[in-house]
């Protein structure tokens, strides 16, 4: 007993030196990183052109092995990469769900940098927004938000700090990619239609798209929606379910997203039944599904210039390209890029946004892809 | 057992039987649909690969052990087959893409082996120990994916789901085949009975001069293999090969098993109350979306499930205290 309490505390001095020397390593590479940043940046608004703009620049985020949050920041580096910086040299202020981490880490980051840098980021939950963008402003550094906001902040109250918030509405691509489908149909029939976890934010805003179209179309009825969690087995199952309960009366399905899509699809094929299937999010599979004629449409939200368009805006108000105060409220707080995509426009989209690497933005164009401002 | 067998006794025999027949005529009544070819088809559809998973943990549960490491094993070795298939032609008939369906039982077997001794060699509960070899499969089979989907389009493979004799697919024929197979094994095997032994009483298996270590990881690594076939129909199902394609096997595979009727305490029940509780449960899944009711009841009603067949399967009185 006594050893192995021994061997226990043992293995905790271990662990504790071990993370003490890690935080080490990394106080020191970003020292390192710092001096380097003030030898080179020392009254950056004069150098104006060459390499020599090395602003220290975070993307604040939840988690990388989540492939949006990584599509996103994958975003945020090319930007840097066009900058002729390296990719390394955007710092990851990784918060893992935790709205105190992501404060906490960005305080420390306008402490290292002096307020001399430009932040990206998602505040984790709407009321963490207003701390992180205080503090911002505090420090005198530059701040560009998504997602997560309260409705009564605004980036306009906090003069040039806060640079802009971008989030995305569902419910009005969820009603085009309804329209589509509901067009398709001809505009008679029913469908059913296959959602996501139910308290989840875009499942209601896409429901609420699908119910939009549905009023401008009174000969088709919604014979039944549910739930499948965003899961391809799921959606399947639900899907059998419905094939059973209202048989050949269904001539077209709405999915909530392009998993859930795939197993409904399934399910149809094992009956060697054809349907015309809208869905959502934009996969490569999907766009693939499309341009075969197996999904009548799907809708991309385009994370990676999310993340690079965020960084840049930052960037550019801190090193004065653009004043943001001077710009209309319509390019502080917007709704992101949807693209909506068919069949006739499948292989270009393909070609321009999913052949391989990301595509070379234009990081200066900040607001012509996004979709008009926030309404409350 | 002593030869007094009660009513209660057959009673609780043929519960689970009851059970899924009051639950077809009561579907039946909401929706006639209910009870037709075309459904019964749909659902078998939906309860193959979770048949398999429960036929494999059945042996677990046996010995009294628990196994939740189905998920990652699911995961991985759909995720290996996937690949090797694709790797090897991706056409069933041609070429040596057959190999991918050997290798992935062989990927599940070695997966269930090391989960076993890892339970045993480091005597680490079951539950613990499986866990998070779960958690492992899981995460090699999003690193091997690195998140992608692996698609079979292959039609010979397919045929799986694709092929129909008297109005089933194919794979509902397979899950036939594998309760035949695990039933020999429970009956006629003296592994089967091992496992009743060991879950009977452990301490008199081992005084008896049975090699319970042996048979814990021989049950383990058949449980793999089980897995691994189950993860080849869940492919075969969707044409999908992904890091998700286990999730929610453990949930349903466990329900089934209790629900069947065989004890979490061990040395009772077997593969017929398995094939019982897979269709109860299924039952219950299909027969909410056909009958109208809100899906999200459906967790709320097996779980309830769950509760009463545990407190009707477990002699309370033989247990003097419950951790």
């Amino acid at each position: 007993m006594e050893t192995e309490l021994e061997n226990e505390n043992a293995f905790i001095k271990t662990f504790i030196e071990q993370e003490v020397s890690n935080r080490r390593h990394f106080l020191l590479a970003s020292a390192a990183g710092l001096a380097g940043v003030a030898a080179l940046g020392m009254g950056f608004p004069a150098m104006a052109a060459g390499p020599a703009q090395r602003l220290p620049m975070a993307w604040s985020y939840r988690d990388r092995s989540n492939p949006y949050w990584n599509e996103v920041v994958s975003g945020g580096e090319a930007f840097v990469e066009s900058l002729g910086m390296k990719k390394g040299d955007l710092v990851h202020l990784i918060n893992n769900g935790s709205s105190e981490k992501s404060l906490a880490d960005i305080k420390a980051f306008l402490a290292k940098t002096g307020g001399k840098c430009a932040i990206a980021c998602d505040p984790n939950d709407a009321p963490n927004a207003r701390p992180v963008v205080e503090s911002v402003a505090k420090a005198g550094a530059f701040v560009s938000t998504i997602w997560n906001k309260t409705d009564d902040l605004h980036p306009w109250d906090f003069g040039d700090n806060w640079v802009s918030h971008m989030t995305w509405s569902d419910v009005e691509p969820a009603e085009k990619t309804a329209r589509i489908l509901l067009n398709a149909m001809g505009g008679k029939g029913a469908i059913v239609g296959i959602g996501g976890i139910p308290a989840n934010g875009p499942a209601i805003e896409r429901r609420k798209g699908l119910m939009k179209a549905l009023k401008d179309f009174p000969n088709v009825q919604l014979l039944d929606y549910q739930p499948a969690d965003w899961s391809t087995q799921k959606a399947n199952e639900v899907m059998q379910g419905f094939l059973t309960r209202f048989g050949d009366k269904i001539t077209g399905v709405f999915s909530a997203n392009d998993s859930m899509a795939y197993g409904i699809l399934e399910a149809l094929r094992a009956e060697g039944k054809k349907l015309p299937v809208v869905a959502y999010d934009g996969n490569p599979q999907a766009v693939d599904l499309v341009m075969k004629g197996e999904l009548l449409a799907t809708c991309f939200t385009n994370p990676p210039w999310a993340g690079g368009i965020s960084a840049a805006l930052a960037y550019h108000a801190a090193i004065g390209t653009f004043k943001p105060s001077k710009e209309p409220k319509a390019h502080r707080e917007f709704y992101g890029p949807t693209i909506l995509i068919t069949q006739k426009d499948a292989q270009a989209f393909k070609k321009k946004y999913q052949s391989g690497s990301i595509p070379k933005y234009d990081w200066t164009d900040f607001w012509s892809p996004t979709t008009g401002p926030i309404r409350a | 057992m002593t030869s007094t067998v009660s009513s209660y006794d057959i009673l609780w025999k043929w519960s689970p039987a009851i059970v899924l027949a009051a639950l077809v005529a009561f579907f039946t009544i909401i929706n006639p649909n209910f009870l037709s070819l075309a459904n019964f088809a749909r659902m078998s559809i939906a309860a193959t690969p979770a048949l398999l998973v429960a036929l494999g943990v059945t042996f677990i549960i046996i010995m009294g052990s628990i196994d939740l490491s189905m998920e990652g094993i699911v995961s991985t070795t759909a995720v290996v087959f996937g690949w090797l298939f694709l790797a090897l032609g991706g056409r069933l008939a041609e070429g040596w893409a057959w190999v991918a369906l050997p290798a992935a039982i062989l990927t599940g077997a070695v997966f269930g082996y090391v989960n076993g001794l890892v339970h045993v060699k480091l005597s680490i509960p079951s539950f613990m120990s499986s866990l998070a070899m779960g958690f492992v499969g899981t995460g090699i089979a999003v690193l091997m994916t690195s998140g992608e989907r692996i698609r079979i389009e292959d039609d010979v493979f397919r045929a799986l789901l694709l092929e129909r004799f008297f109005g089933f697919p194919l794979m509902a024929y397979v899950g036939l085949a594998a309760v035949l197979l695990a039933w020999f094994i429970q009956r006629k095997t003296t592994l089967g009975r091992n496992f009743y032994a060991v879950g009977g009483g452990e301490h008199l298996a081992h005084a008896s001069g049975l090699n319970v270590r042996r048979v814990r990881v021989l049950g383990f690594t058949l449980a793999g293999m089980f897995y691994a076939a189950a993860a080849l129909l869940a492919v075969a199902r969707l044409g999908i090969a992904e890091a998700n394609t286990g999730s929610n096997y453990m949930f349903v595979s466990i329900t089934s098993v209790v629900v069947g009727g065989t004890t979490l305490l061990g040395g009772s029940g077997g593969v017929w109350n398995t094939v019982a509780g897979v269709l109860i449960v299924n039952v219950i899944s299909n027969g909410m979306v056909v009958a109208g009711l809100p899906r999200y009841l459906q967790d709320g009603v097996l779980g309830l499930l769950v509760i009463i067949a545990v407190v009707l399967s477990t002699d309370r009185k033989s247990i003097s205290f419950v951790k």
